[in-house]
């Protein structure tokens, strides 16, 4: 039952006049319309203290007001490192003793330890207030560091940190006389978040030792958590176990985790599986909403009907790099779909957001490599056919054979994109490209999110059927640009600086994700 | 029974076909080449299914590309289920950066042996440190490296703890390495580690190839090396002496301190590893104008980078002689003073008595033939 009105000082008067003169409770409670407990409880308070007064109530009375005690609250929140000397100076009107004012921010219950300063520890009177906002500078903020030693990788990191609006921070990356990496921190990490950006370029093995030993300093320094940004992943090729290799992913990924990293940003791994090595969390963030841009802005849209076009890329990129590739099998090449290309997916996820057709390249130049195969992978090819115990009834398997290059679907007459992940060796591009062109493709854009281009890339893109090559800044190519003017780079500083926002802010990464279909 | 198979690194082929050879053993296939972006691939061209597996690579040349091939290799071994992988690294990589100092190099306080009662103890002084400088205000770059180790406020992380954590990581069961910068990198490893000594191979050297060695005078560089030159003056049965240095910037040596007499003697210096021979120059230049007759360096790592080379050409020293713990043809050939001691054999016996569970404390003071 809610606690309703007290009783009128008057109308007690008259209850206990009444009770004086002898009248019964039931009596008072008709006659003046109480319940009856009410009528008790004024007697008894009566008979106790002799008086129908409202009494105070127990405990010591507070020396400050009310409206003081709002006003020390308000000064407060408003400096929370101010001195009580300070603080009486502008509360004039009320004069506090220093213990009544600290007792006051205790019930008050404002108490923030952090903010307070180890100097001041023996003032008994600096307040203590609990602050509220998220991106706190004192108690803990943001540092973003690049542990590239090389300036052209460190183009990205500057761009990222003007849009977040902070200062790169101060470190030494350098390589000493023996080739050894140093890396020394020159400010405090202590409670902070750690923002690692490392591009990864030419000396891929340095690029991963710099940012370990980043990583490991800022561990040993203290910091709150240690987030990484490689936009690029490097040994994200070698991601499946081949023959007695070794899954380099795997081995990285173990490394970086045991080093201390807490978090990881990375962005279009070449298999989405890379992220099972990791026992922390990575978001894998799409380049794809940027090159879609580029297409629609950049490449004209004319009256003809455009096409784009998947590129086997996997199976002729693998060949030419002597690595064992997993192909599709025969028939499925004949539908518009390679089941175990990633390409594939990538480039009907790319057609689906165009409203564009789809054309796939199957085959891809001939290559010795069945002399490697050592019967790790099923179904076996057997070489020799005496090698077998003839009483053993294994069927005998033809190895598979593949065809020249050829294109699936009508492609005359239109602008042809090829749509990858990473460009790094272009002698299958450039087989796709030649092909496309004898179809009658009129021009050729090829999108790839990592543009290694490494060799004599650029020359030999330069003088071949390709109109432009378009890839994003995640890894530098300045050199490969100046040689090759085909070559156009599209800017991704963007969505890594909001994803560092969030993930600092505490805010959710959805929104970054919003558009991309489960196969892109 | 699990076979020995060795894999060499790309490092220092040599090395390990002349293990190879010392064990009677041709070395295991492997196939190590980099792909068109720079990324290390590793092939093992036979099985190694239930063998014991041991892989030498030197951390020496290009240190993060070499000591990526070696994590590499021992994982495709991991993974392709050897039954033990030991890593035989000669020169450990990062060996110095092993604790969390600020850069500024602070000399140590000498270590005082009982024989110093014979010395003079006038010239030693406690150690002070300078005061750091300002920040450089280049670009970092690498030549201001010298610049920027002075001012002593950076956070630098453990560097050999990581590598530690690497190697454990990759599936390394067992460390064999020779003359660590400090044993105490021992204890960043939970895997068992062997440190060999090339002590005994040194002593050898000396008495077979010094012809008055017995008047000799073993001389250490810096005081920190105090203790290995005892062990071999003691061994020797000579005297033994000391530099003691300060340092006002990192590798430019401010004054030395000769703590001994070397006066119509033979000195003979020793060390652990030689960057960039700094140290190691102005010591000759010291002991020679203190007296000494000749003056011969005696190295176990010869790193020999930057100036090096050029700065031992240009001193007075009689020989330079160095481990092939690192690969020195090249530096050979620059410098006709470096001579090689050939520490194969060591590595070899120590693998065959890892291998058949036999003690290796013989290793600690003798050579196998």
């Amino acid at each position: 039952m809610s606690r309703s009105k007290e009783v009128s000082e008057d109308l007690r008067k008259t209850v206990i006049d009444a009770h004086q003169s002898r009248k019964g409770y039931k009596t008072i409670c008709k006659d003046l319309g109480l319940h009856q407990s009410t009528v008790r409880q004024i007697v008894y308070k009566w008979r106790k203290f002799k008086t129908t007064v409202t009494l105070p109530r127990s405990g010591r009375p507070t020396k400050i007001s009310p409206r003081t005690n709002r006003k020390i609250i308000k000064e407060v929140t408003k400096n929370p490192r101010v001195i009580s000397k300070d603080l009486q100076a502008t509360l004039a009107l009320a004069i506090v003793s220093v213990h009544d004012y600290q007792k006051k921010t205790e019930e008050e219950d404002v108490y923030d330890s952090t903010t307070e300063p180890r100097a001041e520890l023996y003032q008994p009177s600096v307040a203590r207030i609990k602050t509220d906002t998220a991106m706190n500078a004192q108690k803990g903020g943001l540092v973003i560091f690049t542990a590239n030693s090389n300036p052209s990788c460190m183009a990205l990191a500057k761009r990222i940190s003007e849009r977040l609006g902070v200062v790169l921070g101060k470190v030494q990356v350098y390589q000493e006389a023996n080739r050894e990496t140093r890396v020394q921190i020159q400010e405090s990490v202590r409670g902070k978040d750690v923002f690692i950006i490392q591009t990864v370029s030419k000396d891929v093995n340095t690029a991963i030792m710099e940012f370990l030993i980043m990583v490991y300093a800022c561990k040993t320094s203290c910091a709150r958590s240690i987030i990484g940004v490689i936009p690029y992943f490097p040994y994200s090729k070698q991601c499946k176990m081949r023959k007695r290799g070794s899954i380099v992913s795997k081995l990285v990924a173990s490394m970086m985790c045991k080093a201390g990293l807490n978090h990881l940003i990375t962005m279009d791994l070449h298999q989405k599986e890379i992220q099972g090595f990791f026992n922390i969390p990575v978001d894998n963030l799409r380049a794809s909403p940027f090159l879609l841009q580029y297409i629609q802005e950049e490449v004209s849209v004319t009256k003809m009907f455009q096409q784009t076009f998947i590129k086997q890329a996997e199976a002729a990129h693998n060949t030419a790099q002597n690595r064992k590739h997993e192909t599709a099998d025969r028939e499925d090449n004949d539908y518009l779909n390679c089941r175990l290309n990633n390409s594939g997916f990538r480039a009907q996820s790319f057609a689906e957001r165009l409203r564009l057709g789809i054309a796939v390249i199957h085959g891809e130049a001939q290559d010795a490599e069945s002399d490697l195969v050592d019967g790790r992978h099923s179904p076996p090819t057997v070489k020799n056919v005496g090698a077998i115990h003839p009483s053993l009834d294994i069927p005998f398997v033809i190895p598979k054979e593949k065809p020249p290059i050829t294109v699936v679907g009508d492609v005359g007459g239109r602008i042809a994109i090829i749509v990858d992940d990473i460009i790094d060796d272009v002698d299958s591009f450039l087989a796709a490209a030649d092909t496309l062109k004898e179809r009658g493709a009129y021009k050729i854009y090829v999108m790839a999110t990592h543009g290694i281009l490494s060799c004599d890339a650029p020359r030999l893109i330069e003088e071949s059927a390709i109109n432009e090559v378009v890839v994003t800044n995640t890894i530098p190519h300045e050199i490969q640009k100046l040689q090759c003017p085909k070559i156009k780079t599209v800017d991704i500083s963007m969505i890594l600086s909001e994803a560092i926002r969030r993930i600092h802010n505490g805010e959710s990464m959805s929104y970054l994700f919003r558009n991309i279909g489960v196969d892109d | 029974m699990p076979n020995i198979v060795i894999f060499s690194g790309s490092s220092h082929h040599d090395l390990s076909q002349k293990v190879a050879d010392r064990l009677g053993l041709e070395l295991g296939k492997v196939v190590t080449k980099k792909f068109s972006n720079q990324e290390t691939c590793v092939e093992i061209g036979e099985s190694v299914r239930g063998e014991d597996v041991y892989i030498v690579q030197s951390g020496c040349g290009e240190i993060n590309d070499n000591l990526m091939e070696l994590l590499i290799m021992i994982n495709a071994c991991k993974i392709a289920s050897s039954y033990r992988v030991t890593a035989v690294i000669p020169c450990f990589p990062y060996a110095r950066q092993d604790k969390k100092d600020k850069g500024t190099r602070v000399p140590n306080v000498p270590f005082l042996s009982q024989n110093v009662n014979h010395y003079e103890l006038g010239n030693v002084y406690p150690s002070c440190r300078s005061e750091p400088k300002q920040p450089p205000a280049l670009p970092w770059h690498e030549s201001n490296w010298k610049a920027a180790v002075q001012e002593g406020k950076g956070r630098a992380p453990i560097s050999a703890k990581l590598v530690a954590n690497m190697l454990s990581v990759a599936g390394a069961d067992h460390i064999i390495t020779m003359d660590l910068h400090a044993s105490q990198i021992q204890g960043f490893f939970d895997i068992a580690v062997d440190n060999l000594y090339a002590e005994p191979a040194v002593i050898q050297w000396i008495k077979e190839n010094i012809p008055e060695w017995k008047n000799g005078i073993i001389v250490s560089p810096d005081a920190g090396g105090a203790k290995r030159v005892t062990s071999i003056a003691d061994r020797l049965n000579v005297e033994f002496a000391l530099i003691h240095k300060e340092r006002k910037k990192a590798n430019e040596v401010d004054r030395m301190v000769l703590v001994g007499d070397v006066k119509d003697r033979v000195a003979i210096l020793v060390d652990d590893m030689a960057d960039t021979c700094g140290t190691v120059c102005h010591a000759a230049d010291k002991l020679l104008s203190a007296g000494a007759t000749k003056v011969y360096a005696i190295l176990t790592h010869g790193i020999f980078s930057g100036p090096a080379i050029s700065r031992i050409n240009n001193a007075a020293f009689e020989a330079v002689v160095v481990t092939n713990t690192i690969p020195q043809e090249e530096k050979m050939k620059q410098c006709p003073k470096i001579q090689v001691i050939d520490i194969s054999m060591i590595l070899a016996e120590a693998i065959r008595r890892t291998h058949n569970g036999e003690s290796v404390s013989y290793l600690f003071s003798h050579v196998p033939l």
